[in-house]
């Protein structure tokens, strides 16, 4: 089984202040550290899992500047055979774009595959598109959420999807297909720094993304980027912590939830 | 004709309440609504629609993304192009919405939560909503949009005549993709939906070896432990534990929020609670804007001082 798995680097924002610069023209990054999209992480670490129980390679494809070579080497590390990167002058925004992009390559260079994994989403812009153009644009079956695979055939996988309220969809879907991996499917294998530093040696193939773009315009377009709305907001309690525990344990009094 | 395609979720013979947004988005954008639904006992109010055409198949039918793309097509058929194709942003809508955009060649913007009518434009969240992008299609519509739930609801507006009906006969369903059967989270002993008070942790709490320190906590609280989904993820804590869309819906007299950020999907499971309390160390974190009191501090910190003031 030959599976082509994305992989994509991305900001670590959770605790960091965004600014806006430009008059709404970009967001500022330049002080983030970056990381894999943990979606992909789950991505990855199933494809290798499949291919350690039925054989086969998994080949990890990032697209983006020279520094997305860092989620390459990660899933060489975990256990990728190849690692691909489609070398972008700057990132696309569109993700028709760049899912049509991804299809021009994959056709072009031949990559073989028999399934393709992405995220279900970019924890950075949460497009969760990617997949879904894909299948289209190649042609084949499609399943998002993806949650649990129960069973690897030659030509079918049965898998089950991720619905709302903990509730589940299985469903039979025939190879080629492309799709999209929910985090939790699995738990990641851990990656050490030697681990990584052993995946370096291994080649890594770079592909000039601009030789893919025939047929690849964008059909939305950012006007600007914007803070959200405020809402109301919380009341905020501030003071020393001492105070502040006390304030908390009023309220849970006052609410009827701790005596 | 100038109107919008809002594809139905339907699940278990649910009409979902998400759907609404799908309409106000539509109304607000002044189209004209054609709704696409499955032929079934589904309950809703029909007069939100000026068309209803029913599909005669099954709902596991209508929700494959392979077979919706010939649903479309045969809507569209006669009727001419929508202006938009409207989904929900759900497990259904997010597969659905880029698979049908890819094979139109449509341009997409999944999680629409707001939009500005004069000027054109989208709003979507990026970065766990730290964020909002101003979209813009430039290519030729229909747009294809999955809208967060919550956003448009109060827009859905009832048309003054009753909707007309049509139905599509059959669908070429793909043997691709098969829908087999649904499958349940199992039961437990622990209802998180009935506990009155929820201490909730989320990847904030770090690692797996915090979590006895806060079941402890909540043990002295006399609340019940949740997380948020990497928390589950990771399997800190069992799935049954999870808040959120794909997880629980939870309306506790209080939600005491540790460490979460507050993404739409966490959001969408707790906004309802009567008291939500959120202890973050990001004064930005998004889930400020939906609690009603709010503490920007180390959970860890506010952990220990809590536990000792409890014991004492
Ligand atoms: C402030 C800001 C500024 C930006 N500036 C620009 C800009 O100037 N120009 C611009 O074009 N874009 C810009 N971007 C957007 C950036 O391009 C996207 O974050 C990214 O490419 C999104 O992918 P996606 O949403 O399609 O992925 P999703 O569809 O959400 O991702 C699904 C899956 O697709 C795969 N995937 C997606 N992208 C890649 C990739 N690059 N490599 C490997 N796998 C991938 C992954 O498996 C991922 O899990 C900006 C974003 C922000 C927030
Ligand atoms: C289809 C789908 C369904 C989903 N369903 C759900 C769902 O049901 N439930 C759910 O929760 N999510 C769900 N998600 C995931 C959701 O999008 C977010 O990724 C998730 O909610 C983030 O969880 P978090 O807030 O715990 O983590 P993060 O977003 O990583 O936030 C961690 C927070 O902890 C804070 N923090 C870190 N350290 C400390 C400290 N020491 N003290 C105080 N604060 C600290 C940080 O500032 C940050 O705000 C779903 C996603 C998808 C795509």
């Amino acid at each position: 089984m030959n599976i082509v798995t994305f992989t994509k680097r991305v900001p670590v924002t959770q605790e960091e202040e965004l600014r806006i610069t430009g008059d709404g023209a970009a967001v500022d990054l330049s002080k983030l550290p970056f990381k894999v999209n943990d979606w992909d992480n789950y991505a990855v670490e199933e494809a290798v899992r499949i291919v350690e129980k039925v054989g086969g390679s998994v080949t990890a494809v990032a697209m983006g500047d020279a520094e997305s070579d860092e989620v390459l080497r990660r899933a060489i590390a975990m256990g990728a055979k190849d690692g691909f990167l489609v070398r972008i002058a700057r990132a696309i925004q569109d993700p028709f774009a760049r899912a049509a992009l991804i299809s021009n390559f994959i056709k072009n260079e031949n990559v073989p595959f028999d399934v393709i994994f992405t995220g279900v989403q970019s924890e950075d812009d949460q497009f969760g598109s990617v997949g879904g153009i894909l299948a289209a644009l190649l042609k084949l079956p499609y399943s998002s959420m993806v949650i649990g695979i129960d069973k690897v055939e030659s030509d079918h996988m049965v898998i089950r999807r991720e619905l709302e309220g903990g509730l589940q969809e299985r469903v039979r879907i025939s190879l080629p297909c492309i799709l999209s991996i929910q985090s939790g499917i699995n738990e990641p294998r851990y990656v050490s720094i030697m681990g990584i530093r052993k995946a370096s040696k291994v080649e890594r193939k770079v592909f000039q993304g601009n030789a893919y773009e025939a047929g690849v315009g964008a059909m939305i377009d950012t006007v600007k980027w914007v803070y959200p709305p405020r809402k109301k907001g919380a009341m905020m309690l501030s003071g020393e912590l001492d105070e502040v525990c006390k304030n908390l344990v009023g309220i849970l009094k006052e609410k009827g939830v701790y005596q | 004709m100038s109107y919008a395609l809002v594809v139905a979720e339907v699940r278990r013979g649910v009409f979902e309440e998400r759907n609404l947004d799908s309409f106000g988005l539509s109304s607000l954008l002044g189209k004209e609504i054609v709704l696409v639904v499955p032929d079934g006992p589904y309950s809703f109010n029909e007069r939100l629609a000026d068309t209803i055409v029913k599909v005669k198949a099954g709902e596991e039918v209508f929700l494959n993304p392979l077979n919706l793309v010939d649903i479309i097509e045969q809507v569209m058929n006669g009727r001419g192009k929508p202006d938009c194709i409207v989904f929900t942003h759900s497990s259904s809508g997010m597969e659905s919405a880029p698979y049908v955009a890819g094979t139109f060649g449509l341009p997409v913007v999944t999680d629409v939560s707001a939009i500005n009518k004069d000027e054109g434009v989208f709003y979507k969240s990026y970065y766990s909503d730290k964020i909002f992008g101003e979209f813009k299609c430039t290519g030729q519509g229909p747009w294809v949009l999955t809208v967060r739930s919550g956003s448009f609801k109060d827009a859905a507006a009832e048309k003054a005549d009753a909707a007309k009906v049509e139905y599509i006969e059959g669908v070429a369903a793909s043997d691709k993709r098969v829908f087999l059967e649904y499958v349940e989270e199992e039961k437990t002993e622990i209802d998180i939906t009935k506990a009155e008070f929820l201490l909730s942790v989320g990847r904030g709490v770090g690692n797996k070896d915090e979590i006895p320190t806060y079941e402890e906590l909540a043990g002295m609280l006399k609340a019940t432990l949740s997380g948020s989904r990497p928390v589950i993820d990771k399997m800190w804590l069992p799935k049954p534990r999870q808040v959120g869309t794909s997880g629980k819906t939870v309306k506790p007299k209080v939600y005491l929020a540790m460490g979460i950020s507050g993404a739409f999907q966490h959001i969408a499971g707790m906004k309802d609670s009567d008291c939500i309390i959120a202890i973050n160390k990001d004064a930005g974190a998004p889930i400020f804007q939906y609690a009603h009191f709010g503490v920007i501090a180390d959970m860890h910190k506010v952990r220990d001082k809590l536990k000792d003031m409890l014991k004492s």
